[in-house]
């Protein structure tokens, strides 16, 4: 006979794990965003919510926090529907439909890194691919109003095929029969997609989101190396904006309250996600 | 079974006796007679790493009873930054003597994770010292750290197109933008002027130029901190005007760091390039388009002005936590001794901060370039000095940006940093 509470003791270890490497790092950066800590200045002193109050006059805090809003949802929206148009070409038979499919992952499979030099390249006003395709001299990155949107394009392109891969197996789920019977019915193609493969995708889609607007909001590698938050700060997102706070100058306090902030949205997005897909 | 457990405890129990013991051992032997081991941290160098090699391997014949690791750290020096801050916070003993950028010493000084070298370096041996680097190293009258090299802002110009066209070397900067603007006016396809515009520390060492060549700063004659002054507002107008106004500048310069900038003049595409002294060998080598056709000098000034180069450099320090602190002492005079410097400047092309080297008959022989640059060296000029430094020019990236790609003017960007700086100058009091 099983020993009722018997089931917990074999999931201590891990809670433990988990307790070690999540959850006291967690606590800590919040215990660090109630002080004034400096390095440089060997000043470590409690100073309660003021790091927070402020967060809401930094104008460059506020900026930094509406260019990743901006890039999340402008890059997420297009990984969407990008991703659910592949998924739905590929999901079809032909021939070379393997040999497509590996094609369309490689994007993903580089690294962030080297996928954001490579891109740089392309955007360069001078010798990039880019500007001698279309034909025409803009400076990409250097521009206030193209370089995040630059940004989202190389991220749209590295991460749709992420958001394809998803909705192919969850296209893969969809029962035969259901389109059968609605062949049979005669529904036409418009009216499958919307009554059939949306509503049946829906857990799937909003796990691609999950995911994608996590990691849309933490976005750091692939900006940084792109234009290192330039020009003026115009392309820096929260997660920029807190490290060059916590480890180029060294203001461990003031970088953890930017770094909870990050956390809670990430937080609040993903019970929003949650709740929606427990419905 | 309570006996089982008696007997597997002395198990254990008796296996760390024994491990403490053996270990004592060791500990004890090392003390006497066994090697220590040392652990040097460094960017990556010129010459690749067998060059380095080699001196320490000198360094260990000279030395019994030392040895020396040396472990490279990534290439971007914001990286390097990054290793040491964490790792020094934490008081690791994982190294022992470290490279740092000429911004950096203060800072780490001020933290208190250097070790005073003011012994080791004693003050008749700094006078053959750069003024600027040994004032980089300088914290509230100690020394933290000894020069290791050297680099300043140059202009390098096609001597080849100068020639065709009978024009001068520029002295000024409205000079260099007449000669560029004559040139492209012949030259199809070229650049005018190309230099780091890109949000990044680079962009700072740039726009400093401007303003020490145009009689500004950012340090008032009293010492303390002040942006707001015409002299800075005309410097950055006028590095918009390259782009904007004269276009002897291409847009792209505002996200373009030195490996940019290095290609395209390396192509022969450019007239002008305000660069760091590493590009000269990678023109001079063989199969480069632009060999022999590129000349270097010091940066103009505006007229009636001096000219300014922004200092660069590494230095040498040893970590306030090592264990082995003499050992450390030794590798760093040894690596900044007048033969080490000369040696890597011979064989690795570096430039050396001791200025007797500079009238070495051996190093004038070989590598006339660096010799060259003597002058620029010594009138090369720090940036703002200050323990803060690296929180300061957090504020001045985006806003020199936002000066040279005309989102703000000039006088909205030096406001801003105005006030941004004096609330950082004021963290320490309140």
């Amino acid at each position: 006979m099983r020993q009722k509470g018997e089931g917990y003791g074999f999931i201590v270890p891990a809670a433990l794990v988990l307790l070690f490497v999540t959850i006291y790092p967690l606590v800590y950066v919040f215990w660090l965003s109630l002080h004034r800590k400096h390095l440089i200045f060997q000043i470590s002193r409690f100073s309660g919510l003021e790091n927070y109050l402020f967060l809401l006059q930094d104008e460059r805090f506020l900026r930094a926090l509406w260019n990743t809003i901006y890039f999340t949802v402008v890059s997420v929206g297009l990984e969407l529907t990008l991703g659910l148009l592949f998924a739905l070409v590929l999901q079809g038979a032909f021939a070379t439909r393997g040999v497509v499919r590996a094609l369309v992952l490689l994007p993903w499979a580089l690294p962030t890194v080297v996928s954001a030099r490579m891109w740089e390249w392309m955007y360069n006003t001078d010798f990039g691919i880019i500007n001698y395709l279309l034909g025409v001299d803009v400076n990409w990155l250097g521009s206030p109003f193209w370089a995040l949107n630059a940004a989202i394009v190389m991220d749209v392109w590295k991460t749709t095929p992420f958001v394809a891969l998803i909705l192919m197996a969850g296209l893969q789920v969809i029962p035969r029969e259901l389109y059968q019977s609605a062949m049979v019915d005669g529904a036409g193609s418009l009216y499958i997609f919307l009554r059939i493969t949306l509503p049946m995708l829906k857990p799937v889609i909003l796990v691609a989101l999950l995911f994608r607007t996590i990691d849309a909001f933490r976005v750091f590698d692939a900006i940084y190396v792109l234009t290192g938050g330039g020009p003026a700060n115009t392309t820096e997102t929260l997660s920029i904006y807190a490290y060059k706070v916590l480890f180029q100058t060294l203001q461990f306090g003031y970088g953890s309250a930017i770094a909870m902030v990050v956390f809670l949205c990430v937080g609040f997005i993903s019970v929003f996600y949650v709740r929606l897909l427990s419905r | 079974m309570p006996h089982k457990t008696l007997r597997r405890f002395f198990a254990v129990a008796s296996m760390l006796v024994l491990a403490i013991a053996l270990f004592a051992c060791k500990a004890q032997k090392e003390g006497t007679q066994e090697a220590i081991t040392i652990v040097f941290k460094h960017g990556k160098l010129a010459g690749g790493p067998e060059a380095m090699r080699l001196i320490l391997s000198r360094f260990e014949a000279e030395n019994p009873g030392i040895k020396v690791k040396d472990e490279v750290l990534p290439a971007s020096t914001d990286e390097q930054h990054q290793f040491y801050v964490i790792n020094l916070e934490a008081r690791s003993q994982e190294f022992d003597v470290l490279s740092m950028d000429v911004i950096w010493v203060e800072e780490f000084a001020r933290a208190g994770w250097l070790r005073p070298l003011d012994e080791v370096f004693p003050p008749e041996e700094r006078r053959d010292f750069f003024h600027g680097p040994l004032s980089a190293v300088t914290y509230r009258d100690n020394v933290y750290a000894i020069p290791w090299y050297i680099d300043a802002g140059l202009l390098y110009y096609r001597k080849d197109l100068l020639e065709r066209y009978s024009l001068p070397v520029p002295r000024t900067w409205e000079e260099l933008v007449s000669t560029a603007r004559a040139i492209m006016k012949e030259e199809r396809g070229l650049y005018g002027f190309i230099w780091q515009g890109k949000q990044y520390e680079g962009l700072v060492c740039n726009v400093m130029e401007y303003m020490w060549s145009r009689g500004g700063g950012l340090i008032g004659e009293d010492g303390r901190f002040n942006a707001l002054k015409k002299e800075n507002v005309e410097a950055l107008r006028f590095m918009y005007d390259l782009i904007h106004t004269y276009r002897v500048s291409p847009p792209l310069v505002t996200t373009a760091v030195e490996e940019t900038t290095r290609h395209i003049f390396g192509s022969g595409r450019a007239i002008f390039m305000r660069n760091w002294p590493y590009a000269w060998n990678i023109f001079e080598r063989e199969g480069s388009p632009v060999k022999g056709k590129v000349g270097v000098t010091v940066l103009p000034a505006f007229s009636g002005y001096r000219s300014a180069s922004t200092l660069g450099g590494w230095q040498l320090g040893v970590n306030r936590y090592s264990k082995h602190p003499e050992a450390a002492e030794k590798l760093v005079r040894y690596l900044t001794s007048y033969r080490v410097q000369k040696e890597m400047s011979i064989k690795m092309g570096y430039r050396p901060p001791r200025r007797s080297l500079y009238r070495d008959e051996e190093l004038r022989k070989v590598q006339p370039f660096i010799v060259r640059l003597y002058d620029v060296f010594e009138h090369a000029r720090p940036r703002p000095e200050s323990p803060f430094y690296m929180m300061i020019t957090q504020v001045l990236q985006p806003e020199f940006s936002a000066a040279i790609t005309g989102l703000k003017s000039p006088e909205e960007a030096l406001r801003s940093i105005q006030r941004q700086v004096e609330h950082i100058l004021t963290m320490e009091e309140r």
